[in-house]
């Protein structure tokens, strides 16, 4: 399989799964990642971040200023003039700005995935230009003139459940007008994961970075009503940890990596002893607090833990338990460590328990917790469903890696569905859980019986962007 | 496809058969039928499920999903006699493959659809799903005695 991945499309064995579509493309996109590949294969080739820079240049033959964008997480480091912004809405993990979308897109699917086709010359002079101020990514532009750069592969694109029409007529616009896909298809992040598991009917818990949600899928389509969708994520999480260690005594300073020139081990607890980087320029907000979420992502993975049940944490008791257990030792950038014990589990119980929650600066700590959308969403379809979807708990998503947190979902589910049968499935491997959407959207699309799904060019062309609202349910 | 059809209406209309195990062909382009059989044996039938193979892409072999059909007979615990319900059920072992269970999952409605007079649909990821009598509780609501 390694071996032909390796090789360009155009030479790639087109038979190698009895015929099917091989240079067909997948894009996922999420609030905090943005993953793109060849259907068919196990993992996206090509993950990036959906945040990219904005590089104020100021043009030296007059006074105005335009800002070029630029894609992939090597080149959102310290610069001058130089804004990270997000193209996708974060309440909503739907695109908010087309125009990024699209060209962050553009860079992934084909600058990244198809590095060997012959470039359009227009490319290669902005990409030389861009190598003078090291930069090896660049924005492309006027690719239109060119020939249509997908004019050869198929895309499936998938979409949050709650994506409107009008955001979906948009994609379909894109891909075949500006990229001139041959065919196109969408399908939505729920029901992949539960294909990938197996299961045309389900209950699909998906945590990710910006938002979680909870879907009952029976026989292959969505329940429009049960769908239910809160704040509580990765990105709430962080929240919750800058709560805590603002509230730490002494309150811990937080200094992401490019800002440390050096540092001195210190013993735990005793003041950092770092000297800063200097740099002579401003580092934007934006920027910065960019690198203090790759910081907090860091803590999350190895320290955060979720209690796992049976009860609430905060029930009398537990956290006495917890006081008696090995704590875990983290290092911020600048060398100041300190053991974290019970406030690893404290962080997270706000994702079950409401009254658990930290407060928030934003004031919107009051996000529905996963036990109250789970329920939500089970008391929206019909009882005799019920069974079958506790029966068949599928959970996905990078957050749900956190430690602990299947049984702790499980035990909440016994408990809320005393005698019931409860069977989670989550799938054991990382990526699986973290391209989870993005994996069923590559399985599906390779399939030589997904063929006729497709939306071809010739349909869009007789029906315009309406056809993707009649055809994708 | 016809002949899953045709071998279905023997199950259904003849009574020939008294469950038929269906599959996708090797290239995953159409469902066949594996195994066409009147063995009364619920325990037979279960193996048969559970010891399913696929390929995966580099032709390895690992556990596989199947569709079957089973013409279920139970007998109602008020007395009032004996119930037929012809139940399908959707075999996709947690322990498969990603891409196999994909396929399975996302092509089960057109083999459904297809097969007209089913009485029951069961979902079942792992051998506990597919006891005689947890299976005998759910397809006879409770009321087989």
């Amino acid at each position: 399989m390694a071996a032909q991945q390796s090789l360009p499309n155009t030479q790639a064995p087109l038979d190698v799964y009895g015929g099917d579509e091989v240079s067909a493309l997948v894009l996922d996109a999420g609030y905090c990642h943005t993953r793109a590949g060849f259907a068919g294969e196990d993992v996206p080739k090509s993950v990036l971040p959906s945040f990219y820079g904005s590089l104020k240049t100021s043009n030296p033959d007059s006074t105005t200023t335009t800002y070029r964008e630029i894609f992939g997480d090597e080149c959102l480091y310290p610069r001058a003039d130089f804004e990270v912004k997000n193209y996708m809405s974060r309440s909503e993990s739907v695109v908010e700005d087309w125009d990024a979308a699209t060209k962050l897109w553009e860079h992934m699917l084909i600058s990244r995935l198809q590095p060997d086709r012959e470039s359009p010359p227009i490319i290669r002079s902005s990409a030389k230009e861009g190598t003078a101020d090291g930069e090896g990514d660049v924005a492309m532009e006027d690719v239109e003139v060119q020939e249509k750069p997908l004019a050869e592969n198929p895309l499936l694109m998938t979409e949050a459940p709650w994506n409107s029409g009008k955001a979906r007529e948009k994609a379909i616009e894109i891909a075949m007008e500006n990229w001139g896909c041959p065919a196109f298809w969408m399908t939505r992040t729920p029901v992949c994961a539960a294909f990938a598991a197996g299961k045309a009917s389900a209950l699909v818990i998906d945590v990710g970075g910006a938002n979680t949600s909870v879907t009952a899928i029976h026989d292959g389509m969505i329940l429009k009503r049960s769908i239910q969708k809160s704040q509580i994520g990765g990105l709430w999480l962080s929240q919750q940890i800058r709560t805590m260690w603002d509230n730490n005594e002494p309150k811990v300073n937080v200094v992401p990596y490019f800002m440390i020139e050096n540092k001195t081990p210190v013993d735990a607890g005793a003041p950092a002893q770092a000297r800063l980087r200097k740099y002579p320029f401003e580092i934007t907000s934006s920027y910065r607090a960019y690198e203090e979420e790759r910081l907090l992502t860091e803590f999350k993975e190895s320290v955060v833990e979720v209690w796992r049940g049976p009860g609430r944490y905060l029930n009398p008791g537990n956290e006495e338990l917890v006081k008696t257990q090995p704590g875990r030792v983290f290092e911020m950038p600048d060398g100041w460590n300190q053991m974290w014990r019970e406030q690893r589990y404290r962080v997270s119980e706000g994702m079950w328990d409401e009254n658990a929650a930290l407060p928030n600066p934003d004031g919107n700590a009051k996000a529905q917790t996963i036990p109250e959308m789970i329920k939500a969403c089970l008391n929206a379809v019909d009882v005799d469903l019920r069974p079958n979807l506790l029966g068949n708990v599928v959970v996905t998503g990078g957050t749900s890696l956190l430690n602990g947190f299947n049984d702790r979902l499980n035990n909440e589910l016994m408990a809320m569905h005393p005698g019931m049968k409860i069977k989670l499935h989550a799938a054991g491997l990382t990526t699986e859980r973290r391209f989870g959407a993005w994996i069923g959207g590559s399985i599906l699309a390779s399939l030589g019986t997904f063929h006729q799904m497709w939306i071809s060019r010739k349909e869009y062309e007789e029906n315009g962007v309406g056809i993707v609202e009649k055809r994708c349910k | 496809m016809y002949e899953c059809i045709s071998a279905f209406n023997d199950l259904k209309l003849a009574k020939k058969y008294k469950y038929i195990i269906f599959k996708l062909s090797d290239d995953n382009r159409e469902i066949v039928v594996e195994e066409a059989s009147a063995e009364k044996d619920w325990e037979v039938f279960r193996q048969k499920l559970i010891s399913a193979t696929a390929k995966t892409k580099s032709g390895a072999v690992t556990k596989g999903p199947r569709y079957a059909v089973y013409d279920f007979e139970y007998g109602l615990a008020s007395g009032e006699g004996l119930r037929n319900k012809i139940t399908f059920i959707a075999w996709s072992p947690d322990d498969a493959g990603v891409m196999p269970k994909m396929i399975y999952a996302s092509s089960k409605e057109g083999l459904k659809r297809s097969l007209n007079g089913i009485g029951y649909e069961l979902q079942a990821n792992d051998p506990d799903d597919i006891e005689y009598d947890t299976v005998l509780k759910t397809v006879s609501k409770g009321l087989a005695g």
